[in-house]
C-alpha cells in the first residue's frame, strides 16, 4: 500500500461518515452524530497511526463546522460551544493516535524479537544437529545480510594459521588477507564489542565499507551499508557475531581432534609394521641360534673343528641379531617413540650395561668412579641404558686388549654430565663431528649405528652427547637431565 | 615347549635331549593347558606368540591348573610384555633369539628354585650372602647386617624367589602393601640403602641385580 493511501482512506473515510450524518439528521434529529468522527479518528489512529489521524480529524472539522456547525455553509465558528467541540475532535485525535501508535512499536518491537529469537532457534537447532558445522554458519550469514545496515557478511577461518573462506559472501584474495592479519594481530577494524554490544565505526555517513572482527578461531568480515544502524539490528548482530565465534571454536576443536586422531593412527601404523618386521627378522635368527647351539653342545657328538665352525655361525646369527636391533631401535626412535622417563640412579644404569655385556667386556678392566652423593637422573631405563651399552661397546672395540675402560659422572650446571672413556687411538679431528651420523663406522665391523643411536636418545631426553680426544684415549661424554625426587616415604 | 614354529620345536627339542630333558611340543595355548594337566611337566617352555589363543591368556590358564615353572619366550624385546607376563605366573623370561645354554641355564635355576620351596630351605645363600628366613638374619661373610623391617621384607621377597625377577610392582605390593602401588622410586631407593649396607657396589652390584625396565633379581 503507499504512503499517501491511508490519507485518501482518512478524506473518504470522513465525507463518508459527514454523508451518513447529513443523511440520518435529515430523517430524524439526533444529537451528538458526531461522535461517529471520533470513533473513526479513533480507528486510524489505531491502523495507522498519527498522520492520517490528524489528517481525519481536520477534514471532520472542516466538513463538520461547514456542513452542520451554524451558520451552516461557512467556516466560521459562532460560540465557545461549537469550538469546544472541534478542538476535542482534534485533540482526541492527537492523543489516541500517541497512544496506538507508541502501542503498535512495543507490538512491532516485540514481533521483531520474536521473529530474532526464531531465527536464532533455528540456527541453533541447525548447529546443533549436525556436527559438520559450515551449513549452520552458511545459515548464519545468511540471516546477517537480511539485517538493515548490513551489505555483506562473511566468515573467515583461521585453521593452523592458514586463513580461508568458509561461509558467506565471497571475499577477494586482498580483504582475505586483511582478515588473517586482523586475527594475527588480534585487532577489531571499524567495529568494537563491549559486553556482548556491537558498535560500528563509519568514516562518513553513507559509506560501504568492511569491517573486521577478529573472533577466537576465525574473523567476521562485515560489509555495512547505509548510514545507520537501528539498535535491535545492532542487537541481533551481536548475538549472531556471538553464536559464529561459538561454531568456529567447535569446529576447530573438532578439526584438532582429527588431526591429533589421523597423527596417532600414523604412529600406530609405524609401530605395527615395526614390530611385524622385528617379527619377521628375528624369528629366523632365533631358529639359527637354537639350531647351531644345539649341535655345537659337545653331548651332540661333533668333532672339534666342526663344534668351532658352529660357535663361529653362531657368533654371526648373534651380530646380525644386533645389527636388526640396531635398526628397529633407531626406526623407533626417529618415529619419536615415547620416553618412560622415571627417577634412576646412575649407577643402576651402569650396572645394567655392564651386565648386559659381561662377555664382551670380559677382557677389559671397567672402572667406574661415581660419587656417593650423586643425585638421581629422569630417564628412560631401557633407552638410556642403550645409551651406555653402545658407549662401552664402542669402548670395547677401540680399546687395547686388557685395557681400562672409565665410567664416570658429576652433577653440572642442573643436569648429570657423564663419560666414557677409552685407551684406545685418538679419533682424527675431522671426524669427530661425523662419528655420531647414522651408518657412519670406522670400521667394517659394526654397524654403525650405536653412536647413531645413543645421540638420539641422549637428545630425546634434552641432553647433549660429543667426543674429545683426551691423553688416554677419546672420551664421550653425554648429559641427562636430574630427576626432582621429592623425601622418599618409609624408607 | 608351546611354540607354533615345527622347526623350532625340532631344534630345541634336540637341543634339550643333549642336556637330558624330556621334551613335549605343543602348538598352541589350547593344546598346552591340555598337555599340562595330563603330561604334568616341571618347565612350561611357552612362547608369547601363539596363533589363536595367546600366550598371556595361555599363561593365565595355565597358573592355577600346573604347578611346573613358566618361562616365557619372546621375540619381542618389550619390557611392558616381560613385566606383565611375570605378573601373570610366569617364573622368568628370555628374549628370542637365545643360544641354547642360556636357556638351560635358565631351566635349571627354575628346577631349583622348585627344589628349594619344596624343601622349605630356611637359609638362602647369594654368593657369600646368607639369609636365614627362619630367623630373620641377613649376614655378609658370617657377620650380621642390621636392615630396618621394610629393607628386611624386601630382601626376603628376593631372596625367597631368587634367581627370578621381581618386578616393581610385586615389590611394591609385598613390601608396602595393597595400597602402595606407586612410586617405583621407593623400591630403587630401598635397594640402593640395602646395597650400602651389604657392602655392594651399585654399578657393579652381586647379589641384587637390576633387570631394566622390570625390576631386580637376587642372584642365586
Amino acid at each position: 500500500m503507499s504512503r499517501a493511501a491511508p490519507y485518501g482512506v482518512a478524506v473518504g473515510g470522513v465525507i463518508g461518515i459527514t454523508a451518513a450524518i447529513e443523511l440520518i439528521s435529515s430523517l430524524a434529529p439526533v444529537q451528538g452524530l458526531s461522535a461517529l468522527y471520533l470513533l473513526f479518528v479513533l480507528w486510524l489512529a489505531a491502523r495507522w497511526g498519527r498522520g492520517p489521524a490528524i489528517a481525519g480529524s481536520l477534514v471532520a472539522f472542516l466538513l463538520y463546522d461547514f456542513f452542520f456547525v451554524p451558520p451552516v455553509g461557512t467556516f466560521t465558528v459562532r460560540g465557545p460551544a461549537e469550538l469546544l467541540e472541534l478542538v476535542v475532535l482534534l485533540a482526541v485525535a492527537l492523543v489516541t493516535s500517541q497512544l496506538a501508535a507508541s502501542l503498535r512499536r512495543t507490538h512491532a518491537s516485540a514481533e521483531a524479537l520474536a521473529r530474532e529469537s526464531r531465527a536464532l532457534y533455528e540456527l541453533a537447532t541447525e548447529a546443533l544437529r549436525s556436527p559438520d558445522v559450515t551449513v549452520a554458519l552458511s545459515m548464519l550469514c545468511r540471516l546477517a545480510t537480511e539485517l538493515r545496515g548490513v551489505g555483506r557478511f562473511a566468515l573467515v577461518a583461521v585453521d593452523f594459521g592458514q586463513p580461508s573462506a568458509l561461509a558467506g559472501d565471497p571475499l577477494t584474495a586482498e580483504e582475505l588477507k586483511q582478515a588473517a592479519w586482523s586475527h594475527e594481530k588480534g585487532r577489531a577494524v571499524g567495529i568494537a564489542v563491549r559486553d556482548g554490544a556491537v558498535k560500528l565505526m563509519r568514516t562518513h555517513p553513507g559509506a560501504t565499507e568492511l569491517v573486521y572482527l577478529p573472533l577466537a578461531s576465525g574473523v567476521a568480515v562485515i560489509g555495512i551499508a547505509g548510514d545507520r544502524t537501528e539498535p535491535d539490528q545492532l542487537r541481533m548482530l551481536a548475538a549472531l557475531i556471538g553464536l559464529a565465534d561459538l561454531l568456529l571454536d567447535r569446529r576447530r576443536a573438532a578439526l584438532e581432534t582429527e588431526r591429533a586422531r589421523s597423527l596417532e593412527s600414523s604412529d600406530r601404523l609405524k609401530t605395527a609394521i615395526l614390530s611385524s618386521l622385528s617379527h619377521e627378522l628375528k624369528s629366523p635368527i632365533a631358529l639359527l641360534r637354537t639350531g647351531l647351539t644345539a649341535l655345537a653342545a659337545p653331548q651332540a657328538g661333533l668333532q672339534t673343528d666342526q663344534r668351532e665352525l658352529l660357535v663361529d655361525l653362531d657368533r654371526q646369527a648373534t651380530r646380525l641379531d644386533r645389527m636388526v636391533g640396531d635398526l628397529l631401535a633407531l626406526s623407533r626412535l626417529e618415529a619419536g617413540m615415547e620416553l618412560d622417563k622415571e627417577a634412576h640412579d646412575f649407577a643402576d644404569l651402569v650396572a645394567g650395561a655392564t651386565r648386559q655385556l659381561r662377555t664382551e667386556l670380559a677382557g677389559n678392566r671397567i672402572v667406574v668412579e661415581l660419587p656417593d652423593d650423586l643425585p638421581p637422573v629422569e630417564v628412560d631405563e631401557v633407552q638410556a641404558g642403550r645409551v651406555l651399552a653402545n658407549l662401552l661397546e664402542n669402548a670395547h672395540e677401540w680399546s687395547p686388549p686388557n685395557g681400562v675402560i672409565e665410567v664416570g659422572a658429576a652433577p653440572r650446571g642442573g643436569v648429570l654430565e657423564a663419560w666414557v672413556e677409552n685407551e684406545g687411538p685418538p679419533i682424527a679431528t675431522g671426524d669427530l663431528d661425523r662419528v655420531f651420523d647414522t651408518f657412519w663406522t670406522r670400521r667394517a665391523r659394526g654397524s654403525g649405528l650405536g653412536l647413531a643411536i645413543s645421540k638420539r636418545v641422549v637428545e630425546a631426553h634434552g641432553g647433549t652427547i660429543r667426543v674429545e680426544n683426551r691423553r688416554g684415549g677419546p672420551r664421550f661424554t653425554f648429559t641427562f637431565p636430574l630427576a626432582q625426587v621429592s623425601a622418599v616415604p618409609n624408607a | 615347549m608351546v611354540d607354533d614354529e615345527v622347526e623350532m620345536q625340532r631344534a630345541l627339542r634336540t637341543g634339550l635331549s643333549y642336556h637330558d630333558f624330556d621334551v613335549h611340543a605343543v602348538g598352541s595355548g589350547e593344546e598346552a593347558i591340555r598337555e599340562a594337566a595330563a603330561w604334568r611337566p616341571d618347565v612350561i617352555l611357552l612362547d608369547l606368540g601363539l596363533p589363536g589363543m595367546d600366550g598371556f591368556a595361555t599363561l593365565k590358564a595355565l597358573r592355577p591348573a600346573t604347578r611346573a615353572g613358566v618361562i616365557v619366550v619372546s621375540v619381542m624385546p618389550d619390557e611392558k610384555d616381560k613385566v606383565r607376563a611375570l605378573d601373570a605366573g610366569a617364573d622368568d623370561y628370555l628374549v628370542k633369539p637365545f643360544g641354547t645354554e642360556e636357556l638351560v641355564a635358565r631351566i635349571r635355576a627354575v628346577l631349583r628354585r622348585q627344589a628349594d620351596v619344596t624343601a622349605g630351605e630356611p637359609v638362602i645363600r647369594s654368593g657369600d650372602l646368607e639369609i636365614d628366613i627362619g630367623r630373620r638374619s641377613v649376614k655378609v661373610n658370617g657377620k650380621t647386617v642390621k636392615l630396618t623391617p621394610t629393607e628386611y621384607e624386601l630382601l626376603r621377597y628376593l631372596a625367597l624367589h631368587a634367581g627370578k625377577p621381581v618386578t616393581h610392582t610385586t615389590l611394591l605390593r609385598q613390601v608396602w602393601g595393597d595400597y602402595a602401588i606407586g612410586d617405583k622410586y621407593n623400591t630403587r631407593y630401598v635397594v640402593a640403602q640395602i646395597r650400602k649396607k651389604l657392602g655392594d657396589d651399585p654399578a657393579n652390584p652381586r647379589y641384587i641385580v637390576n633387570e631394566p625396565g622390570v625390576g631386580y633379581r637376587l642372584e642365586a
